[in-house]
């Protein structure tokens, strides 16, 4: 419990043990963090951005076929302006290409985004993959 | 002044009051109203999430306003009626800065309009309340006011429960503040897991410091002969804790922490956590 008056404020000196408790909680879950990030500290390497592309759906929408895609990055770095560019293959020939940026890839972690092709993907190759990136 | 009291009611000290909580949504929450981010958020943010957060904010106000009302608040009735003028008066302030702004206009979707309204009526409507007690001068009859706390020799107690929830408030009201700006999950990519664990340290020192080492105004003393450390335990390392789930819960609604690795998470929180340590902090002084 804590005093309030016009002098300003007094924590009592006989708390109820409820504040300990939550008290003990506390500094235990600080410790826990502080450990957890702490191990992590330890472990980390001097990392580049490990990214791989998969494309999840691909659909007929009004503005053209669209393909959604996933982000992983494996390592502990985090990628910003990711550049994902996707390709539609008939053969070996390109049919088109299309590109778009997401924002971040942060690390150990997954980013989602779209392209937009004009030519219908059946019976033809869809190849994405990220072409660039910059460190945050 | 004498026409304006009917039945015992004084119009020009409720309109006052009114003019006070309007005074202070935009003081407190102004800064959120000229977020670019904030403007996207209304507009995107999954619709439970923002449902989820003007749920909570309903047993917040009413809680807040138990303390600091309008009016005198004595019963849990007035203590509604305080929390839903702050809610409107947030919601009205919002809509018409945002519309003054140019950031709402009328051809768009009412779903976009009532996002971005309503996503920044909650900050509102906490500066609203805070604006009555913060800006308010003294007033005859505040003397007078009974806190359901109770009183001995001219102190409230404030429970313990109490002081956690008021050091939640203020660290939610720091949080909402910068925690749907690019620059958190940014500052989090930039740092190292070192930089983290000295953001916790510098958190807890900066936190204890505002309350007991500095010597502000409503700062708080130890009764004497307990050691200082028991404020630290008691106090200080519940208040970090307090003050790491609200920005964990801030950062969750505003979908910064969507498909990223519990550890970048966690650094992410630790530096939100900084504004709302201090935020906690000080709402402990000054609440």
């Amino acid at each position: 419990m804590t005093k309030s008056s016009v002098s300003g404020h007094t924590e009592s000196r006989d708390p109820h043990v409820l504040e300990w408790l939550t008290g003990m909680v506390s500094a235990a879950c600080v410790l826990a963090m502080i450990g957890w990030i702490g191990v992590q500290a330890i472990r980390q390497r001097d990392d580049a951005p490990d990214l791989s592309v998969r494309v999840v759906r691909q659909e007929a929408r009004s503005g053209g076929y669209q393909v959604e895609f996933e982000v992983s990055n494996a390592a502990s770095a985090t990628a910003s302006q990711v550049l994902v560019r996707g390709e539609l293959l008939d053969g070996d020939a390109v049919v088109e290409t299309v590109e778009t940026t997401l924002d971040y890839v942060p690390m150990q972690s997954k980013a989602t985004g779209g392209v937009i092709f004009r030519h219908d993907p059946a019976g033809r190759t869809v190849r994405i993959g990220a072409v660039g990136y910059t460190d945050p | 002044m004498e026409a304006s009291i009917k039945d015992g009611f004084d119009h020009r000290r409720f309109l006052t009051g009114l003019a006070r909580g309007l005074a202070g949504a935009l003081l407190f929450a102004l800064p959120m109203f000229l977020t670019m981010e904030m403007w996207d958020l209304g507009f995107y943010i999954d619709r439970s999430r923002l449902f989820l957060l003007l749920l909570v904010n309903i047993p917040l106000l009413v809680l807040l306003a138990r303390r600091i009302g309008f009016e005198r608040t004595t019963t849990l009735r007035e203590a509604i009626r305080d929390a839903s003028i702050a809610y409107f008066l947030g919601m009205i302030s919002s809509g018409l800065i945002l519309w003054a702004i140019g950031v709402l206009r009328w051809d768009q979707s009412p779903g976009e309009i009532v996002g971005t309204i309503a996503i920044q009526s909650v900050p509102a409507s906490i500066g609203a309340l805070l604006g009555r007690s913060q800006l308010g001068g003294p007033e005859v009859g505040d003397e007078e006011r009974e806190d359901d706390s109770g009183r001995d020799d001219g102190g409230v107690e404030t429970s313990y429960a109490g002081e956690l929830f008021m050091m939640a408030v203020g660290a939610l009201f720091l949080c909402l503040n910068v925690a749907p700006t690019e620059e958190m999950i940014l500052l989090s990519f930039k740092m190292t897991p070192w930089h983290a664990i000295a953001v916790i340290l510098a958190s807890i020192a900066l936190m204890h410091g505002f309350v007991y080492a500095l010597s502000f105004m409503g700062g708080h003393d130890l009764e004497a002969g307990t050691p200082g450390w028991h404020a630290l335990v008691r106090f200080t390392l519940p208040g970090y804790l307090v003050a790491l789930a609200i920005s964990l819960y801030c950062l969750w609604t505003f979908h910064r922490l969507d498909d990223v690795a519990t550890t970048q998470a966690m650094v992410t929180v630790v530096v939100l956590s900084l504004p709302g340590a201090i935020g906690a902090a000080a709402a402990r002084l000054i609440l």
